[in-house]
């Protein structure tokens, strides 16, 4: 079975805490290059791997992965604020 | 940074290539080597072949780390490392399988009795290195 394309936004969040894709790799237990792969979209992660992800981030996975294209996250945050003002 | 184990994906099947071929050689060689009572030059040839059978082997399995990573232990991979290896290791049972069949009956129509040593050596070298070579062939960066 073919599976979907998932979006993500690891590069932004690497870049933002300032780790290399070794180091993230080293925390999360997998090989440098598979952080590559990850952040190139050319493979999907486990739900194991993504949870480990956003853990680190400390963010929900579904502000990381996405199976639809990204916006930016400033973007998100507006529109979750909107949502919960409106609440 | 560059990785140690960097080469460009044309360059490492060019040398997965030298590498197979070089089987055929020694094995070409061999034949020769036998109908003609082995003269000096080949064995100078055979001899070649097997050094470049060795340098090829060095280039493309071990500095890549492919050999390394199709003889790790499942616990020293990674989910997608692992994906890869099984997925390499299906398509060359099934390669494998097929290319012993077809020396297997090669051989029982010549009537040429049992696979010859040299033929076996080389088929389990085959049989080791073809997962990492599969590997090597289609993955951009390993």
């Amino acid at each position: 079975m073919k599976s979907r394309k998932l979006y993500n936004r690891i590069a932004v969040l690497r870049k933002e805490k300032n780790i290399t894709r070794k180091e993230l790799a080293e925390i999360i237990g997998v090989n440098f290059q598979t952080i590559g792969y990850i952040e190139r979209e050319e493979y999907n992660p486990s739900l194991d791997l993504a949870f480990k992800i956003s853990e680190y981030f400390g963010l929900p996975i579904e502000l990381i992965f996405s199976t639809k294209p990204l916006k930016p996250l400033i973007e998100e945050i507006i529109e979750l604020k909107n949502k919960i003002g409106e609440q | 940074m560059k990785q140690k184990n960097s080469m460009t994906r044309q360059k490492r099947k060019l040398w997965i290539v030298i590498n197979y071929l070089s089987i055929i050689l020694i094995l070409s060689i061999f034949y020769t080597g036998k109908y003609y009572d082995w003269p000096v030059f080949v064995i100078v040839c055979e001899a070649a072949s097997f050094i470049l059978l060795i340098f090829s082997f060095i280039k493309v399995f071990i500095k890549t780390q492919l050999w390394k990573m199709s003889h790790a232990s499942e616990n020293n991979l990674d989910e997608r490392q692992l994906q890869l290896m099984l997925k390499s290791i299906k398509y060359s049972y099934s390669a494998f399988t097929i290319i012993v069949l077809v020396i297997v009956y090669g051989f029982a129509i010549a009537e040429q009795g049992p696979i010859d040593v040299v033929i076996a050596a080389c088929l389990l070298y085959f049989a080791h290195t073809l997962p990492a070579a599969i590997v090597g062939w289609k993955e951009k960066i390993i």
